[in-house]
């Protein structure tokens, strides 16, 4: 990791004496044990703030759009060049973004990362740290081991590949599809069958089941709107839960109303989502989002044979067609 | 509260200006009997079709949706009812998915030559609609 | 202080305690619910968390909940007499912490168990929403009846500065009573008139505290308020910000930040709302045109908070929105009610996505 972290570090040193960036977008060390938090770099002193570890979890694509607000932009004014830290996650979001003219490809350095998996913390209470009993003061990184340290010095030894998020378990581009320099070596895993594995079990119940656990979920929802904003695909400028000409919805937490923007945040992401899993992670409220994201992944998969986030070239698949698309659930007479 | 025996759903169709409407236009000419539940709203296109429209149909309580347009290849705007096809091919999935009955959401193919079909979908719809009672989950209540 | 107002009670007597206040009080205490702590309905099953640390959405949700209906109206051609009709539901509270929507309301509440940091938010909001120029209905009807019990912190968090805002462990500010944990026992000091006389009128449930309870809530205090190391100079940060509107320290911390609602929804002090109306136009659920205005959190870090109807947006960008804030917190607020609208309570640092830290923020402005 140390060795990551300095190589990071001289390459982006190089890249502002070169000249070819004006602002990096990195991780430094958070304020919070088993944190980091996203660092915005615009001078060179600034550079020994970066870090890289296993609490590295947050997708910075989310922050390239607002450089690049028609709005905000003089005329002839000149487009920023941003420098990028991309896991795989945070590439797939970048090729998204750029494949729907958010942001141009010209004005990205993407440094790209081969990445090991996050940590999740709701996983380290599950472990035996529960939020309300222990709290953690402090928290190191030993080679494969998480050692957390609580409030009365003791030090707690937990395996790192246990605590690794779900969506990082099952990552299948640990390193961005798309980069201008790539930090240390890609290592791929293939394990398609094991992402699909939660929807399948989760369709074998039966549909008043899967009703009351959508409910259950839905209704721990807040409205505040940190799944939205988190995620780097909702980039609309209003949101369809906040317009007024049509209301679709109300403001509160009515659960039909709740119901109605999941689903309708979910379905805007319908051949778009990545699977970057930041909104699960944003979601205060614990909402399982992922039960229901990653079913329309896996559907764009199976009915039209594509995968967001991977190639720059292929067609978005709502924006296109073929002739023998499946129609099974047309109704006939 | 709804007396159950005598029960009617409600049911909208969005049905496309050129095929649909026009098929259900002749069934009504040629004085073709079938049920009345339906309450049609034209759009120029089934791929106008938004999916938020069937959600906040199903939030307002209205028992039944029916979307209908062009068959494939014969869209008036060349290719509005492929791209829906694709659209509602993933809304249905989902929608069951997360267990709202499949029941509920329709999508058909009919054309303007087709007012008989359009009478026996619409039969079809009712009568599936109507096995499943009146719509409880996803409404919204004041 | 006098010995004679202070009182015990055994620790598993209070299960039974809380059941016989069950008719007269709606009594709300943390609850474990989806994982976490919430402030729920009393059942007589569970049990108390007594070391739980703190909720994760302030209790704030009990007075001023995320939805409230403010009144329900028909209207339309066929309402009578072809004017609106409206009903006022002040007397009734749909709250979000009664779990049926058909017994009796009771606007009594207990609020068992709160933490002293809560407490005094609720004594902040009280200046808000009661002060001199407008009384609040919805929320005073509710705040007025209500009795809080605190408990005393024996374990603060390394996100607690509560001692930062005027704030400790055994903070009174706002409670009725005060509970100290002291493991097989709670010692209990009322603190208002309410709470003497809610402990008087209960009296046969406790016994006179020895001096040794006391000694040992005396060392339990002194343990729990060295255990709060993080800490922030406030002293003339009014004026400190009174000069701060335009330095270059708002220009970087923002950067960070995503625009959701997570840092002012669990915040205890903050306090803003949207109003609208939802009207259901008798097509579907309802037979008649009807419908109710209700009022719902809103956040001053929502991009769209002050977006005009002419289109202008006063605060564009995260850094005015960012800004604000800190100044509606740490400068407006004490211009207005003389008090900072925050407690230390730590929510917002705990919960941010992105690791924004409240603590590290009013540093910087403080160094600058």
């Amino acid at each position: 990791m140390e060795e990551i972290e300095e190589k990071i570090k001289d390459t982006v040193k190089k890249l502002f004496k070169e000249n070819k960036i004006d602002i990096f977008i990195g991780y430094s060390e958070g304020t919070l044990p088993l944190r980091a938090t996203p660092c915005f770099i615009t001078k060179p002193d600034n550079i020994e703030k970066l870090v890289w570890n296993s609490y590295c979890f947050n997708n910075l694509a989310v922050y390239l759009p607002r450089f690049f607000l028609t709005q905000h932009q003089k005329k002839d004014a000149r487009l920023p060049k941003i420098g990028i830290l991309a896991k795989g996650c945070d590439g797939r979001s970048i090729v998204g973004l750029i494949k729907e003219h958010q942001i141009p490809r010209e004005n990205l350095y993407i440094m790209g990362i081969p990445c090991e998996g996050m940590i999740d913390i709701k996983k380290i209470q599950d472990a035996g740290c529960k939020m309300q009993e222990v709290e953690i003061v402090g928290a190191k990184e030993k080679d494969n081991k998480i050692v957390i340290i609580d409030e009365d010095k003791k030090e707690i030894e937990l395996k790192k590949e246990e605590l690794l998020a779900d969506v990082c378990m099952r990552c299948q581009y640990t390193a961005p599809v798309i980069y201008d320099v790539l930090i240390g070596e890609e290592k791929r895993k293939t394990k398609e069958e094991e992402r699909a594995a939660i929807i399948e079990e989760f369709e074998k119940k039966p549909l008043e089941e899967r009703w009351k656990y959508f409910q259950e979920q839905v209704s721990k929802c807040i409205r505040c709107y940190a799944c939205r904003q988190a995620c780097p695909n909702c980039y609309c400028k209003e949101c369809f839960a906040e317009q007024t000409k049509p209301r679709w919805i109300g403001a509160t937490n009515d659960i039909s109303d709740v119901m109605f923007y999941q689903i309708g945040r979910i379905f805007h992401q319908a051949g778009r989502c990545v699977d970057c899993g930041a909104c699960v992670r944003a979601c205060p409220m614990g909402v399982d989002l992922r039960v229901f994201t990653y079913k329309l992944v896996k559907d764009v998969k199976e009915f039209f044979e594509y995968e967001a986030g991977v190639s720059l070239k292929e067609d978005p698949p709502l924006a296109t067609f073929k002739s023998d698309d499946q129609q099974e659930f047309i109704t006939e007479p | 509260m709804k007396n159950v025996h005598n029960w009617e759903p409600k049911i909208v169709a969005f049905l496309c200006n050129w095929c649909s409407y026009a098929g259900a236009d002749l069934a009504g000419v040629s004085r073709t009997q079938y049920p009345t539940n339906i309450r049609v709203i034209r759009v120029p296109c089934s791929g106008r079709v938004s999916p938020f429209y069937i959600i906040k149909t199903l939030q307002n309580g209205i028992d039944g949706v029916l979307v209908s347009g062009c068959h494939p290849g014969d869209c008036h705007y060349i290719s509005g009812n492929l791209i829906a096809r694709r659209k509602f091919a993933l809304l249905k999935s989902f929608l069951e998915y997360i267990g709202i009955e499949p029941g509920r959401v329709h999508f058909s193919w009919v054309s303007a030559a087709e007012g008989a079909r359009f009478a026996q979908i619409i039969e079809k719809v009712t009568r599936e609609v109507k096995k499943l009672g009146p719509i409880r989950k996803i409404v919204k209540k004041i | 202080m006098e010995n004679v107002k202070l009182k015990i009670i055994k620790k598993k007597d209070v299960l039974n305690f809380l059941d016989s206040l069950k008719k007269e009080y709606n009594i709300l205490v943390p609850m474990e619910k989806n994982g976490d702590i919430r402030f729920s309905k009393f059942n007589s099953g569970q049990d108390i968390p007594w070391d739980y640390r703190n909720t994760k959405i302030s209790p704030k949700e009990i007075f001023f909940p995320q939805a409230e209906t403010l009144f329900y109206f028909e209207a339309g051609a066929s309402a009578p007499s072809n004017r609106s009709r409206v009903s006022i539901p002040i007397n009734e509270s749909k709250d979000s912490t009664s779990e049926t929507n058909n017994e009796q309301r009771t606007t009594n509440y207990l609020i068992f168990g709160i933490r002293p940091c809560d407490a005094q938010a609720f004594s902040l909001l009280d200046k808000l929403f009661g002060g001199d120029d407008f009384q609040e209905p919805y929320y005073l009807k509710k705040r007025k009846q209500a009795t809080i019990v605190s408990l005393a912190c024996n374990k603060p968090q390394i996100t607690c500065f509560c001692t930062s805002l005027k704030g400790k462990p055994d903070n009174e500010e706002g409670s009725d009573v005060i509970l100290f944990d002291l493991e097989e026992n709670i010692l209990v000091k009322p603190i208002t008139k309410r709470g003497e006389e809610f402990i008087e009128n209960l009296n046969i449930w406790f016994k006179e505290a020895k001096k040794s309870d006391v000694e040992k809530k005396n060392k339990l205090m002194d343990l729990s308020l060295k255990k709060i190391r993080s800490g922030v100079n406030l002293k003339n940060i009014k004026e400190k910000l009174d000069e701060a509107f335009d330095i270059s320290f708002w220009n970087e911390i923002h950067q960070k930040c995503l625009g959701c609602g997570i840092c002012t929804y669990l915040c205890p002090t903050c306090h803003c709302f949207d109003i609208t109306d939802e009207i259901d136009s008798g097509a579907g659920a309802s037979p008649t045109p009807e419908g109710k205005r209700v009022r719902c959190w809103d956040s001053c870090m929502f991009p769209l908070f002050t977006l005009h109807a002419s289109g202008h947006n006063p605060r564009p960008t995260y850094k005015e929105r960012m800004r604000q804030r800190i100044m509606h917190k740490f400068n407006y607020c004490p211009e207005n009610f003389k008090e900072i609208f925050c407690v230390g309570c730590g929510r917002c640092i705990r919960n941010c996505p992105v690791n924004i830290d409240l603590r590290e923020m009013l540093i910087s402005i403080d160094l600058s």
